[in-house]
């Protein structure tokens, strides 16, 4: 019985639900059944892979059933990190033959404590493959895992136990301290790797490797919330004092030591890279708000201030992983997107984080070492050649009345998608039609009605387009105010191997062109309080009116006339 | 206090305010008092029990002549004492704007995406087109089960998921994997006892088979991410890997002997 439990472990945890289909799970048990009768292979079956996986597992092997079970896959069962899925990820799953782990609270070069190691299995390592494991594995199982991951390397075990270093505590944050973290990012040359703005497109970003030779990028310091080893400002002053061990991220511990910096600048560093990233993760919105502009024209450039006035929607992308070639390295993991319009004309402003202006010469090595490893799985070939940074904005080719909608990828044969195609080797913009990712066609000439403006700086892309709300063609869409009408996105960033089907894209979002206020916002609530303030009036004006008539008759009370 | 608490006034604000507590934030605790699973009391449901104890406490204090006429007093005396000229006035002024900004509140327009149902597991066809031959989904078993070993299936269904399934679906089996937050609806869960625990095997099949494109209309399928895996594995590779969904969860397939005994379809 031990055994079943031991293999069973995980799928008797409870495991938090991701959110957004509520409705769709109290409509979906359309095979709701009873309880099922016990079936019998499968108990057999489950007995017979336990004895295969790990004998009669005894609390000794625990970490060994457990890894074999859930870590082998990506980690390799020798712990050498080429499990099966290992050359679909990149960064790659971590060889613990090496013993070198990132995230550390020990000197750079030390081995990590087991209460490292712990943290890492429980929370995982964001903007990585490497999930949490807390609410899959039992706390045993979990430990059992840090005992087992050790015997992968016989550095463990050999001479003293690992020591945490004590980083005490963070300073308080100030303006003084920004611009003094501020002056050390120059000082100890953090812009070299991470930029200027610190979104990765250092200099030198585009030749980063880490020990086992597999490019690795810069971190973008303005998603925190996607840092490996965390994103608060103790989290950041830890990696600054250990170094990120096994990447080019180095421990600024021995400039500490040698005098060149204190403790306390190295706290004002932290403080200023978490200054570059906002105060919270984005939040996911379905929706995205067009604000309707009444007393003012709309922006003409991607950096009129009017933008700055207006609510930005944030869109997370992912690889396109459903139709072949696929691709598991997207480069563009999300987009900020902002929406206004004045009853005529629609304009859209997208901004994300991108370290080149694609096609860029110094990136041509980078973009021949992904290709070489992400790309060969399937399929045809990349693009040869020059390859330029790629967006597009897609909507239905017409706005939906029921519930259905063209296929969110691209569309298919019998429901086509409406687009706005922009490049970064071409100005402006293409409006399209598509029937399936790779089928889009140019509308005819005299019907393109998009404009765009698109500006690189700082790792970063910002581009706007623009587009009569209606238009004479009846190939495009006609968009309406005061409803939702369905939005998505796809992102290519040339230098890092992206073209084709290569691509990171989104799932459909809604866009809301917000309609002139009705008089009827303003006029029901004065109605309301005029109706509610009569009525209270009246009430009062009897009942005083009664009480003095009481007062004449005082034999009488009122409530029995 | 005390002196309140004796009033029928405040009694009947004792009452409204200790019901709504209770069915607002208590009730969610009592179904876990005997194992069962519980979930926020909906909004119109605390309104028709509110209305429900305002009328109890209505029948309560006009039972009564003399609890009726000491309810009303206070009231009565806003309404009408010259020295509560003050609270009066207040109140005259407060209560319309409270109504004002109510249905302000509600007439304003509010931007939300549509809502959108979708049945999570449509009904299954009679048989499907795989690869260009038909193959009968009714009282289909999954053919590897009664051929070599489950261990050897196990280890390609294993590898089969880890290259194409992770992404999404997570290492846990439980849909979430690091591309999940970017699809909507987001990946299935398999640990969940409402996904493959309900399912029989073809049906599994079918749905790896065909994927969000295969979905009939009532499934969504221009939303669903789920690819056509027909295109990518073969027959056997399917099978293996529902084999390893339902190993690795612990979870065992629905099975037609099921089926029957309720009638099938």
């Amino acid at each position: 019985m031990r055994l079943i439990e031991v293999i069973n472990g995980p799928t008797a945890c409870h495991l938090p639900p991701l959110g957004r289909s509520g409705i769709a799970s109290r409509f979906g048990r359309r095979h709701a059944v009873g309880p099922k009768p016990v079936f019998g292979a499968a108990v057999l079956a489950l007995f017979l892979l336990g004895a295969g996986a790990g004998g009669l597992a005894g609390q000794e092997d625990l970490g060994k059933v457990t890894y074999d079970r859930w870590c082998g896959g990506c980690h390799g069962v020798d712990g050498d990190g080429l499990g099966v899925a290992a050359e679909y990820m990149l960064p790659r799953p971590r060889d613990f033959t090496l013993a070198l782990y990132q995230i550390r609270t020990t000197a750079s070069g030390e081995l990590p404590t087991d209460a490292d190691i712990r943290h890492i299995i429980d929370v995982g390592m964001p903007n990585t493959t490497m999930p949490g494991w807390e609410n899959l594995l039992s706390e045993a199982e979990r430990d059992a895992l840090v005992e087992y991951l050790k015997t992968f390397s016989r550095f463990f075990g050999r001479g003293d136990v690992p020591q945490a270093i004590d980083f005490g505590r963070a300073t308080k944050v100030s303006e003084a301290v920004l611009t003094e973290g501020q002056e050390q990012y120059q000082a100890m040359e953090c812009f070299k790797c991470h930029g200027d703005f610190g979104r990765g497109d250092g200099a030198s970003a585009s030749t980063l490797e880490d020990d086992g030779s597999f490019p690795i990028r810069a971190a973008d310091l303005t998603e925190n919330w996607k840092f490996n080893g965390g994103g608060s400002v103790e989290d950041i002053f830890r990696r600054l004092r250990t170094g990120l061990d096994g990447t080019p991220m180095p421990s600024y511990q021995d400039v500490v030591d040698a005098g060149v910096i204190t403790e306390e600048q190295l706290w004002s560093l932290a403080h200023y890279v978490r200054s570059l990233a906002p105060e919270d993760a984005p939040g996911i919105d379905e929706v995205i708000r067009a604000e309707l502009i009444q007393d003012a024209a709309l922006p003409t450039t991607v950096d009129d201030p009017a933008w700055d006035a207006v609510g930005v929607s944030y869109i997370p992308l992912v690889g396109q992983i459903i139709v072949s070639p696929r691709w598991f390295d997207p480069r563009v993991d999300g987009l900020w997107v902002q929406a206004m319009h004045d009853g005529q004309e629609l304009a859209m402003r997208i901004r994300w984080s991108d370290p080149s202006q694609s096609p860029d010469p110094d990136w041509a090595e980078w973009k021949a070492l992904i290709i070489d490893l992400m790309a060969p799985k399937e399929g045809d070939p990349p693009e040869a050649g020059p390859t330029p940074d790629r967006l597009v904005v897609q909507f239905p080719k017409e706005i939906p009345t029921g519930l259905e909608r063209p296929y969110f990828l691209m569309g298919d044969q019998r429901n086509p998608v409406y687009q706005w195609q922009w490049r970064s080797d071409q100005s402006g913009a293409v409006e399209a039609e598509a029937r399936g990712l790779g089928t889009a066609t140019a509308l005819p000439s005299a019907e393109q009605a998009v404009t765009a403006s698109a500006a690189f700086a700082d790792g970063q892309w910002t581009l706007m387009l623009r587009r009569p709300i209606t238009t004479e063609s009846a190939s495009d869409l006609d968009f309406t105010t005061g409803e939702a009408i369905p939005v998505a996105f796809f992102a290519w960033d040339g230098d890092n191997g992206e073209s084709g089907t290569r691509a990171a894209i989104s799932s459909w979002y809604f866009v809301f062109l917000e309609e002139p206020t009705s008089a009827t916002v303003f006029i029901a609530p004065l109605a309301a309080f005029a109706i509610t303030g009569s009525l209270g009036l009246l009430v009062v004006g009897r009942a005083r009116k009664r009480e003095q008539e009481g007062v004449v008759t005082e034999d009488e009370p009122p409530d029995e006339e | 206090m005390g002196k309140y608490l004796k009033h029928p006034l405040g009694q009947s604000v004792a009452i409204l305010v200790a019901a709504y507590l209770l069915i607002k934030f208590g009730i969610v605790y009592l179904p876990p008092l005997v194992g069962l699973a519980s979930a926020p009391v909906p909004s119109s449901v605390v309104l028709q029990y509110m209305l429900t104890v305002i009328v109890g406490i209505f029948v309560w204090v006009s039972d009564n002549e003399e609890r009726w006429s000491k309810f009303k007093q206070p009231m009565h005396r806003v309404m009408v004492d010259p020295e509560r000229k003050m609270a009066r006035g207040v109140l005259l002024v407060a209560t319309p704007l409270l109504v004002a900004f109510v249905t302000f509140d509600r007439v304003r327009p509010s931007v939300s995406a549509p809502v959108s149902f979708r049945s999570i597991h449509p009904a299954p066809p009679g048989q499907i087109d795989f690869q260009g031959r038909t193959m009968r989904l009714t009282g289909l078993e999954n053919p590897l089960r009664s051929r070599g070993s489950l261990d050897e299936h196990y280890e390609v269904g294993k590898r089969i998921y880890y290259q194409n399934c992770l992404a999404c679906h997570g290492d846990g089996l439980a849909g979430l994997g690091y591309y999940a937050q970017g699809f909507n609806p987001v990946p299935l869960s398999f640990q969940d006892v409402g996904t493959i625990a309900q399912l029989t095997e073809s049906v599994v099949f079918w749905r790896i088979a065909k994927g969000g494109p295969g979905l009939p209309n009532e499934g969504a399928p221009w939303n669903s991410a789920m690819p056509a895996w027909e295109d990518f594995l073969s027959e056997d590779d399917i099978w293996a890997v529902i084999v390893f969904l339902y190993e690795q969860t612990g979870h065992s397939p629905r099975t037609w002997g099921d089926e029957g005994e309720e009638g099938g379809h």
